[in-house]
């Protein structure tokens, strides 16, 4: 491994946020309604007629903000689980800690304490007892170490959570069914300032609490041994990691619903680009998941127009043979 | 397929009938002649068993109304008994049985069924899309009535092979409502009054039609779902009702029934006038998001009487009246 040290400012950071500008851009800039770069910019400012100034300021923008900040999140949390875990394939989604949010969720709205501020609460309890689930299964077929093991106890555990929510959903009007399944693919239309805000509250206590554990991290992935000697507490410290990495999962569920492979990927592309030290990889792959996720919505609503495609379908077929790649190489 | 016995082989003559998916319903009225023949022949796809044997020998001896139909799968249907024990899995079917008078021989409907309020009496079977088999065997139907979706092929085909008498109808637009009312009045034995109910809403429609005729058109979005956005397209009723009633939805080139669209291809297509249910309503008029659309900013956010405009059953006249009422207040005096 060659440190990059001032380089990975130019081999990841001015690209990663370049990307993610034009991105952003690109995202408020086009839609199903054609508008001048003009009047765009005057829109962003407030000026223009009243339905350039909605469609730009009420769609568009918490659109683009609502998938920056559930691509961050997820970044974020599939980077602390993989450095956490010593393990290249974790990210909430195929560990089951996003289906156990969406049972949360779905229970919460099914009991009538739906909100923007509720819901997320109800799925970080679903996402705890899911990352509980696996980590106690997974270490009852002593395969923690062992990728494989890990992932097919998240496997079965998303599975379960898919049957429950089927369960719940057998008797509900065709509507609410087909509602509730484009939930469970993932999408960020729904968004408005209100939910942004929320997420980006939960965004910042997770987010900030892995920040600050960095370090813990850091010597959590060299081993469960080598951190006692180094003086961790490996319970304490792994124990709050998967939860923080829980938080941001479930208020992305939430948020957006259920949104794949976005933590398998970004992490990968933040230690390729040259980022070490788990500080820079978790920011690294922030900023890279908003720049994936703010692409992915922008092809989601321009390639199948004026129908939408569901965003966790977009991710997963760029997640699917990024995996297996990873897969291939995780096993050889 | 069980042996039907000699005055039953000749079944191989219906060969002929449409069979394939998706064929236009088709009542074949068989002449008196070949009566004592086909009908026995008839019998015999849906029946099995004693029970061919047994209905091939009553119904060549009886006579009766010698008619069989062709449902929306594509199977032939016998039209001959006069049915005592129905289940309706469609709530548009369950109305028109009501208004046929044959209310009181249903033994089963969908969790949906709510019209007329006596249909809430009759027992609940589910949601209507793959029925539970054995719970609408359980009800010792010897008439079910399906929606003709995929979801409901396996399901009709169980019933049959049970000997249960079984039709699959479509019933998503006004043609469709038509020829379902008139075959379901001959199955149920009282043709004058499916005539009378199917008139009655032709009649209807076409006083709605005329009343607007001379309007302007009014261009209509019609919110349907909230997430994923649903509107209605050229493949549902609601969309021809609309046009009815003096409207003319913007997403009358998408063909699906209900297909999903964005919130900002709905400002592009720039709606006179949105429509919505009351959860619908009050999120249009509380989301910014909404306020995008010059009609929602201009206040012309019209409810919808979910209740009446819900099923392409008896009352879409009564449903064409209320929404030409809604695009043009004032313009349309009729009487439901």
């Amino acid at each position: 491994m060659t440190r990059l040290g001032d380089l990975s400012a130019v081999r990841f950071w001015l690209p990663a946020a370049a990307a993610l500008v034009a991105l952003l851009t690109a995202a408020v800039a086009f839609g199903a309604v054609p508008l001048s770069p003009h009047a765009v910019w005057r829109a962003v400012l407030g000026a223009g007629d009243e339905t350039t100034v909605a469609i730009v300021r009420s769609l568009r923008m918490p659109r683009a903000a609502l998938a920056a900040l559930v691509g961050a999140a997820l970044g974020m949390s599939g980077a602390a689980l993989q450095g956490s875990l010593r393990n290249a394939l974790a990210e909430p989604y195929l560990l089951g800690v996003s289906g156990g949010a969406a049972v949360g969720a779905v229970s919460a709205v099914a009991l009538g304490v739906a909100g923007a501020a509720a819901v997320p609460v109800a799925a970080f309890a679903g996402a705890a007892v899911a990352v509980g689930v696996v980590l106690l299964v997974a270490r009852a077929a002593r395969g923690r170490a062992d990728p494989r093991v890990l992932l097919m106890a998240g496997v079965i555990v998303g599975a379960f959570a898919n049957a429950a929510i089927m369960v719940a959903l057998a008797d509900a009007p065709p509507n609410t069914t087909r509602g509730a399944l484009w939930w469970m693919m993932g999408s960020v239309a729904g968004a408005d300032w209100p939910r942004v805000a929320w997420l980006a509250l939960y965004l910042a206590v997770g987010g900030g609490a892995l920040v600050l554990w960095a370090r813990d991290i850091d010597v959590l992935s060299l081993g469960e041994e080598p951190a006692a000697a180094l003086g961790v507490h490996v319970e304490r410290a792994s124990r709050r990691v998967y939860l923080a990495a829980s938080l941001l999962a479930a208020a992305t569920v939430a948020a957006a619903g259920l949104v794949g492979f976005v933590g398998l990927v970004v992490p990968h592309i933040a230690r390729g680009a040259g980022l070490r030290g788990h500080r820079a990889v978790l920011l690294g792959a922030a900023l890279c998941g908003a720049a994936l996720l703010v692409g992915a919505d922008l092809a989601a609503r321009v390639l199948r127009a004026p129908a939408e495609l569901p965003l966790g379908a977009v991710t997963a077929l760029v997640g699917v043979p990024f995996f297996l790649v990873q897969l291939r190489r995780a096993s050889a | 397929m069980a042996d039907g016995g000699a005055d039953c082989g000749a079944f191989r003559r219906l060969g002929h009938l449409p069979s394939g998916s998706g064929a236009r319903l088709r009542l074949l009225v068989l002449s008196a002649a070949r009566r004592s023949v086909a009908l026995p022949l008839v019998a015999s796809l849906v029946a099995l068993g004693s029970m061919v044997a047994a209905g091939c020998t009553r119904e060549s001896a009886g006579g009766g109304p010698g008619l069989a139909a062709v449902d929306d799968f594509g199977d032939t249907v016998v039209v001959g008994r006069t049915p005592r024990r129905i289940v309706s899995l469609n709530p548009a079917t369950t109305e028109m049985l009501f208004a046929l008078g044959a209310g009181a021989r249903l033994v089963g409907r969908t969790h949906w069924d709510v019209y007329p309020d006596s249909a809430r009496l009759v027992p609940d079977l589910g949601n209507g899309l793959q029925p539970n088999v054995e719970a609408v065997l359980a009800t010792r139907p010897d008439l079910v009535v399906l929606y003709a979706s995929e979801d409901n092929r396996a399901a009709a085909r169980r019933f049959r092979a049970a000997g249960v008498g079984t039709v699959a109808l479509k019933v998503d637009s006004i043609a469709e409502f038509r020829r379902a009312v008139l075959l379901l009045g001959q199955l149920v034995g009282d043709t004058a009054r499916a005539r009378t109910v199917a008139d009655s809403v032709a009649r209807t429609l076409a006083a709605v039609r005329a009343a607007t005729a001379g309007l302007p058109r009014v261009s209509v979005f019609w919110h349907v779902w909230d997430a994923p956005l649903l509107t209605i397209g050229a493949g549902s009723y609601l969309n021809e009702l609309v046009e009815i009633a003096g409207g003319r939805n913007v997403y009358r080139d998408l063909p699906s029934p209900s297909p999903q669209i964005t919130l900002e291809d709905v400002v592009r297509r720039d709606p006179d006038v949105i429509l919505a249910g009351p959860e619908g309503a009050r999120r249009i008029q509380t989301d910014p998001a909404w306020r995008s659309l010059a009609a929602v900013r201009a206040g012309r956010v019209r409810l919808v009487d979910t209740a009446i405009v819900g099923r392409p059953s008896v009352r879409l006249g009564e449903a064409a009246v209320s929404l030409a009422r809604l695009l043009h207040p004032g313009a349309v005096e009729l009487r439901p």
